[in-house]
């Protein structure tokens, strides 16, 4: 491991640890909570005043009506659920500000941002060819359980993506088309399989990074690879020496992985409301995991663009397990060079695969 | 938005009901009779969709279907709140406000918005039952009655009829208190005894030595009038929640200042505008500490005192002993916080008295009593509209079931247990006076107090020449009333081990079921509730109100008439029994039952309050006021509501009813009233009756001892009886007609005389602040038994040991011993108890409905947040707390400021569980509540009051350990 | 037409609980569920006050608006009901609600909460008023009978007052101004004013009515 690594991720790892243990404080206390057991003395919430006729009060206009309640108002119930003992949560207020007015927006702009990014691309750019052309020999690149573990994981976050969208913005782009009575059923299907997909989900990252952290652990290589932007952004073929993974897709995995796991762990939160956090908690949890959807979506969007349209060649890979040789040799020569040396490809021999044409 | 519903249009306008609502204006029947709204059907039905809350049950209200409104009584505190429950097909589907009511005026507290449930009956016993080998078996009614009559004749005949207990309850409606009262005496004992006694028998003890009669003497709504609330060792919040409303009235528009004396802070402390803390069983020095500020001040109002009150000169001299230093040493109040309470008092007049178990469940339980009786006297609040002595009773007909003398000293309305009680109460039941004599064991067994319920278990496990009856508690027949209601339930449980026979008489199996101490021998008999019968209940206020059977019993279970007419059969004595009441079938007729007591409770005046005059009171409810309760219009104009004891004469007379006890500013027959004279004409040369004061009308400008023949004669006024009142009183009187009297005239000439003449017929007397039957004439404080203040033990010491109702009472011994084991060192906090306002009594019924057990899940001792912290316990971990005699509890901890330090609290509803273990086991099969605890009577301790046997709930010690 | 709210007077509440079984008996609520509650807030020292809490069926209520499904709806009378039939259980609603209002049958694994209950104001729900269906989902209809939630007709001591706004404000400011001193209504702030600022302050944009505030 290089000593770039664990520096990387440092501040990934902090910001989910500290997260983590962020939750259940935020969901127990609030600002100005009267807490139930807490100090004595003059009450902290209005309308805790003594019970003493005020000479204030002459008539009923001298009545105050509405007392601002900013804070929150933690009480005590004899029953036994803590959630019931919060009168008054004012946080609902940004929680709706959040879900209705900024992840509309955000959600709005990253994803249709990401999309018009890639087709300006698209049209700027073209799709990125094979330099030298075909070689028509195949190198094998994704085993089976390889591709077993990405496209579980692809197929589960489609139907994350999908459903997760039908919940955030069916409302407003749905049901003026199909109406409640349909959409609910919708929404109600959405739910349950924003729910089961998380767990092919899971399990495909699972599997990701068990086969593949080896090669998504960062190196001197991906720095160069980075200056040069993959080689992306100019006109002319350039292509940044790299392994069997370069940076962007090292940053990919990485994102997905990381990504991923706080999208589970957040939805499985939510998905067990008050087992580990308070309202509160859960608010902050949404929020969370709705920006890092939105994030993860726009990602994944350049990730499927890249996969297909975007790159020739590049499809073959996951969607039949080999390469093209000459886009082994451009895209990821460290890769190739290596798999020649340990003798996995003889250069210039044909290769038997299937799909040859 | 998704659809607008079309406009509704309700009724009446919104806003005019609740404002009427508010301000006490007609409710809402304007809108009862507005919504007969019938539409859609039962179509629908068996297609509900999804996100159906429930399914539509037998129980289950079905729309559309007409719905029969009832009218009953909760049957839970002493209040008196209406129950509206609107039935259909015969089951009762919903509950409506109460509107029409003067006293709830459509409201209810947890337990009366939730009464529905008892009579869905989830958890209740559903058929007879009986322990065989430890497993309970059902059986037929019969087989039943025939088994339980077998073996309580079998314990008769080997042990005599005072080894069987009878344990009635504050829960029977009137009929049943009166009904049990009569059985055991026909049976032949007066080991007889109900809730009372755990509750308010040393208030019925201490009023009644002060002025005349044991009861409240004003009423909730009443304290509207008052100018100042005073609570000592009462939390109506919890307790009485709908009264509540009464006082908050009273508070805001009077502006009354509401004082709050009690060493918890309560939810009614939550609402005072002074709140007393004070070091548990010190009510008295409190008090004497008021009447010393007041005394020094010349507060006390000495034109009353001189004029109706006797003895008051003895009470300044005790109560010059308690300086505010020696006060504050010794409960720990502050002298100018006394100051202040004495001055709201004296300068806020009238002021009402407000008290409730915190005071009466100890030791000085009467004592406490007396001393608060005398600081209203001394302040002139009694009889006078605004103040008054109000006592909330516990049960829903606590005060009846007392009045009807389900009690061990007294024969109905409180006419004690001499042979002339006994040759009374033979003529109204028309069977000979040797009838009645040849079923006791013996003619000073008839006239003996009998063993009280606070000790039957000491009757059960005592040898035969410990009791001063011939033989021990060998049976048990309990009929409402719950086994946790005692203390010192170790020794409680070895009692019910030496029982030959227990019957458990109940809608529930309650914990006298759930033992594991016992294998055979005992019966479950399912009683149905108030909901499923007629009869009469007495709120707190001595208003009677009548409730209508709502459905017919559920299950197999039976109403408490049919099921003592069935045992009097089978014990052979049904026919003299209800000589005058009709049965229909094995059903006696309610009716009947309440017209012989009419005919009988002339004490108490309990004789206009007819069948017929009581339903048509339930009618006519909304003609009341909503704070005199006064009838304003209609057929029952001038009327009290419930007709409030005494209710003079026969229903005809139309006499109103007392609304407020010796209120000297009305007349008799508009409810005006003296003190009683009670106690004799002089003592020592003074004379007890009233001075210059009398009852408004009165022919007798000066005080008069109570109506007898010979007082008829001396006044001349004999004349005036008729021919056929004369007829009965010689009768009665026999050879000696000058003896009977006012109470024992069945005729009711004497008191139609006096009444007549503008008098009561129980004269017209001084209260006595000096009450010299009693062990302290003059109230003195009393350490408790185990007190957190070894140092105070010697200069107020607990009461000489001494014999009473057939048991030694050993209050000193027990201190001393305690002492001599350094008890307060060991056992380092006060332990108290109380209700919650969720829960009432023993709890097994309230704990079983589900709406209530949601939310009181548990059993915990509340212990202050400083304690905690140095025990290191926190809120909802487990503790032992551990009793000075046997007891050990298992319990969550409730971290609180409510407790001071060093106190903690416990609440007495629960049971269920045993020194840690789970009896759950042991209920009957679906019957066992929701909710399960460990009864608070795990860890209480010795203690009695000796003049009416009181145990010790309040103030003992205890230790906390961490579980 | 009426304009239909809850008041809780803090000074009149003694945490009798009569309104959370009185709803219970009502509708046949289950357990677990508590459409009302009754908090009490500085427990057991001076200060103490207990507040019952239920839906305050806000002006602009929250769950409204950020119900993925768009299942609530406001009554002419004012009144935020919900569509069972459309309900999908997400939760969403109860993290808006500022009162913790929402509740749900199973609030346990793998969000399958069912549908969301609350208070109706004892109004029920879309179905025809006082249909079999409409009980059976949501309890009883009593506005439809022109009588009050049950939880305020039986009150002990008329601290929770259920009505027109303008009279109830109108009751609570007389009753006020009689004893001298108010708490100022529980949560009325935060359900029904509007004059704060910002676009989810209480009361917020959207706004129906001009509201009138002191």
């Amino acid at each position: 491991m290089t000593p770039f690594a664990p520096a990387r991720l440092l501040p990934l790892v902090l910001l989910l640890t500290a997260l983590l243990f962020a939750l259940p404080a935020a969901a127990q206390s609030g600002p100005g909570a009267v807490a139930p057991g807490g100090g004595g003395g003059a009450p902290a919430q209005p309308g805790l005043e003594g019970q003493t006729p005020s000479p204030d009060v002459r008539s009923p206009a001298d009545v105050p009506l509405y007392i601002p309640h900013d804070g929150r108002v933690q009480g005590r119930i004899s029953i036994p659920d803590p959630a019931l003992a919060t009168l008054i949560q004012p946080g609902g207020r940004d929680w709706r500000g959040f879900r209705m007015d900024w992840l509309q927006w955000i959600g709005g702009v990253v994803i249709l941002g990401a999309l018009a990014a890639l087709a300006v691309f698209y049209f700027w750019r073209g799709p990125i060819t094979i330099e030298r052309g075909r070689a028509r020999r195949w190198v094998p690149r994704f085993n089976s359980i390889d591709r077993f573990a990405h496209w579980t994981t692809a197929l589960g976050f489609i139907a994350l993506m999908l459903s997760g969208l039908v919940l955030t913005f069916g409302r407003f782009v749905l049901i003026p088309i199909m109406g409640h009575g349909s959409f609910a059923p919708l929404a109600d299907w959405s739910k349950y399989l924003h729910m089961a997909s998380s767990v092919p989900f899971v399990l495909g990252l699972l599997l990701m990074l068990g086969l593949w952290i080896r090669d998504n652990i960062p190196t001197r290589a991906d720095l160069i690879w980075l200056r040069q932007a993959g080689g992306l952004f100019s006109r002319h073929s350039v292509h940044p020496e790299s392994g069997r993974f370069n940076a962007g897709q090292k940053g990919l995995f990485w994102l997905v992985v990381l990504g991923g796991l706080a999208m589970a762990l957040t939805g499985y939160l939510l998905m067990t409301p008050f087992y580990y956090t308070g309202i509160a908690g859960m608010q902050i949890i949404h929020i969370i995991h709705a920006l890092l959807a939105m994030v993860l979506t726009a990602v994944i969007f350049g990730h499927i663009y890249i996969g297909t349209v975007g790159m020739e060649g590049a499809f073959d890979a996951m969607g039949r397990g080999v390469v093209d040789e000459n886009w082994a040799i451009e895209h990821h020569k460290g890769w190739y060079d290596e798999q020649c040396r340990a003798g996995r490809i003889i250069p210039g021999d044909r290769m038997p695969q299937a799909g040859d044409d | 938005m998704l659809t607008k519903r079309r406009p509704k249009t309700p009724g009446t306008p919104l806003s005019d009901a609740l404002r009427s609502v508010d301000a006490g204006g007609p409710g809402r029947r304007a809108f009862l009779k507005a919504a007969g709204v019938t539409a859609g059907g039962l179509a629908g039905l068996g297609a509900l969709g999804g996100g159906m809350m429930r399914k539509a049950g037998a129980d289950s209200m079905m729309p559309g279907v007409e719905r029969v409104l009832r009218k009953n009584v909760c049957t839970h505190c002493s209040v008196g709140c209406t129950v509206v429950a609107e039935v259909q097909n015969g089951v009762w589907v919903q509950q409506e406000p109460g509107w029409d009511s003067p006293i709830s005026q459509g409201t209810h507290c947890a337990k009366g918005a939730s009464v529905r449930e008892l009579v869905k009956g989830e958890r209740r016993v559903k058929y007879p039952l009986k322990l065989v080998d430890g497993e309970w078996t059902r059986v037929s009614w019969e087989q039943a009655i025939d088994e339980i009559g077998a073996r309580l004749l079998a314990i008769r005949d080997t042990y005599g009829p005072d080894s069987v207990f009878w344990l009635g309850s504050a829960k029977f409606s009137n009929e049943g208190a009166y009904l049990l009262r009569k059985f055991a005496a026909f049976w032949g004992t007066n080991n007889v005894d109900h809730q009372a006694r755990i509750c308010h028998s040393t208030t019925v003890a201490g009023v009644a030595n002060t002025w005349g009669y044991g009861a409240m003497t004003n009423s909730y709504n009443d304290i509207q009038h008052s100018r100042c609330l005073v609570i000592i060792g009462g939390n109506p919040a919890e307790a009485h929640p709908v009264a509540m409303q009464h006082m908050l009235r009273a508070k805001e528009r009077n502006r009354a200042p509401w004082i709050v004396i009690d060493p918890r802070f309560t939810r009614t402390a939550a609402h005072a505008t002074e709140y007393v803390r004070i070091r548990p069983g010190t009510d008295i020095p409190v008090v004497w500490g008021l009447l010393w500020h007041i005394f020094q001040n010349g507060w006390e109002d000495k034109d009353y005192i001189a004029r109706r009150v006797y003895g008051m000169d003895a009470i300044r001299a005790e109560v010059a002993k308690w300086t505010p230093d020696v006060v504050e040493q010794v409960s720990g109040v502050p002298a100018e916080q006394l100051l202040r309470v004495a001055r709201a008092m004296a300068e806020n007049k009238p002021a009402t008295l407000i008290w409730c178990m915190g005071a009466t469940q100890k030791t000085v339980g009467t004592a406490n009593v007396r001393a608060f009786s005398i600081l209203q006297l001394a302040l002139g609040n009694i009889g006078v509209p605004g103040g008054g002595a109000n006592i909330y009773r516990g049960h829903t007909n606590v005060q009846g079931a007392t009045d009807m003398g389900l009690d061990v000293s007294t024969l109905p309305s409180y006419y004690g247990l001499a042979e002339g009680a006994w040759r009374h109460w033979a003529r109204v039941w028309d069977v000979p006076y040797e009838y009645m004599l040849s079923r006791f064991g013996s003619k000073e067994l008839m006239e003996a107090k009998g063993i009280p319920t606070t000790r039957w278990f000491d009757a059960a496990l005592a040898e035969a020449g410990e009791l001063d009856q011939p033989n021990p508690i060998r049976g048990l027949v309990v009929m409402g009333h719950g086994g946790n209601t005692v203390t010192r339930m170790p020794d409680m449980l070895k009692g019910m081990e030496k029982l030959d026979l227990l019957v458990v008489v109940d809608p529930h199996p309650t914990s006298f079921a759930a033992v594991r101490q016992r294998r055979d021998g005992s019966y479950i008999l399912p009683a149905c509730t108030q909901f499923e019968t007629d009869g009469s209940r007495v709120a707190s206020n001595r208003s009677v109100q009548w409730g209508q059977r709502v459905v017919d019993p559920i299950f197999e279970s039976k109403d408490d008439y049919e099921i003592m007419y069935l045992l009097a059969r089978r014990l052979g004595f049904a026919d003299e029994l209800f000589k005058h009441i009709k049965v229909n079938g094995t059903n006696p007729v309610p009716e009947d039952i309440l017209r012989e007591i009419n005919r009988g409770c002339l004490s108490t005046g309990y004789t206009g309050q007819s069948p017929e005059r009581l339903k048509l009171h339930m009618i006519y409810q909304h003609t009341f006021d909503r704070i005199t309760m006064q009838a304003t219009e209609g057929p029952l104009k001038g009327e009290y509501y419930g007709l409030p004891w005494p209710c003079w004469g026969h229903p005809e007379w139309r006499h109103p009813g007392s609304p407020v006890l010796y209120d000297t500013s009305k007349h008799v027959m508009e409810g005006g009233g003296t003190f009683r004279a009670r106690f004799g004409i002089e003592r020592e040369g003074e004379t007890l009756l009233a001075e210059g004061s009398f009852s408004k009308g009165s022919e007798i400008e000066d005080g008069y001892p109570e109506f007898t023949m010979a007082v008829l004669r001396k006044l001349g006024w004999d004349a005036e009886l008729t021919a056929e009142e004369r007829r009965v009183i010689e009768l009665i009187g026999g050879d000696n007609i000058d003896d009977v009297s006012w109470a024992t005239d069945l005729s009711m000439g004497i008191i139609r005389i006096a009444i007549k003449h503008g008098c009561l017929p129980y004269g017209n007397a001084k209260a006595r602040a000096v009450a010299w039957n009693l062990p302290d004439p003059v109230p003195v404080h009393r350490e408790p038994i185990y007190s957190a203040r070894p140092g105070l033990v010697g200069d107020f010491p607990s009461y000489d040991d001494r014999r009473d109702f057939r048991l030694p009472l050993l209050n000193h011994a027990v201190q001393k011993a305690a002492l001599e084991a350094d008890v307060p060192s060991k056992f380092p906090f006060i332990y108290t108890s109380g209700r919650l306002v969720e829960y009432e009594g023993g709890g097994e019924e309230t704990r079983s409905n589900r709406w209530l057990a949601e939310l009181q899940q548990s059993m915990f001792v509340e212990i202050n947040t400083g304690d905690a912290e140095r025990l290191g316990v926190r809120e909802g971990e487990y503790v032992w707390v551990v009793s000075p005699e046997d007891g050990r509890a298992k319990i969550k901890a409730l971290v609180t400021d409510r407790v001071g330090p060093g106190v903690v609290f416990l609440p007495f509803h629960f049971s269920g569980f045993w020194q840690g273990e789970d009896l759950r086991g042991q209920y009957p099969p679906g019957t066992d509540p929701f909710v399960l605890g460990e009864p608070a009577n795990g860890v209480t301790t010795y203690g009695y009051d000796p003049v009416t046997c009181m145990q010790e709930t309040k103030v003992t010690l205890c230790r906390i350990e961490k579980a | 037409m009426a304009r239909m709210v809850f008041l809780c007077d803090g000074e009149r509440c003694i945490e009798c609980n009569a309104c959370v079984t009185a709803c219970k008996n009502e509708h046949e609520v289950p357990w677990g569920i508590n459409r009302r509650r009754v908090v009490t807030l500085n427990d057991g020292r001076p200060g103490e006050r207990s507040i019952s809490m239920a839906c305050m069926h806000c002006t602009d209520a929250p769950c409204a608006a950020v119900c993925p499904v768009d299942c609530f709806y406001r009554t002419d009378e004012g009144v935020v009901l919900h569509s069972k039939d459309l309900c999908i259980g997400c939760g969403y609603c109860f993290y808006a609600c500022p009162f913790g209002a929402p509740q749900y049958p199973r609030a346990t694994l793998f969000g399958s909460r069912g549908k969301m209950d609350k208070c109706t104001f004892c109004a029920g729900g879309p179905h025809a008023d006082n249909s079999p269906e409409e009980y059976a989902a949501y309890g009883t209809n009593r506005l439809a009978e022109g009588k009050l939630p049950l939880c305020a007709e039986m009150c002990s001591t008329r601290a929770l007052l259920a009505g027109d706004r303008d009279e109830v404000a109108d009751i609570y400011r007389e009753r006020s101004a009689r004893r001298g001193y108010g708490s100022g209504a529980w949560g009325w702030s935060v359900a029904y004013t509007a004059d704060r600022g910002g676009a989810y302050a209480p009361g917020g944009r959207a706004l129906e009515e001009p509201e009138r505030t002191s």
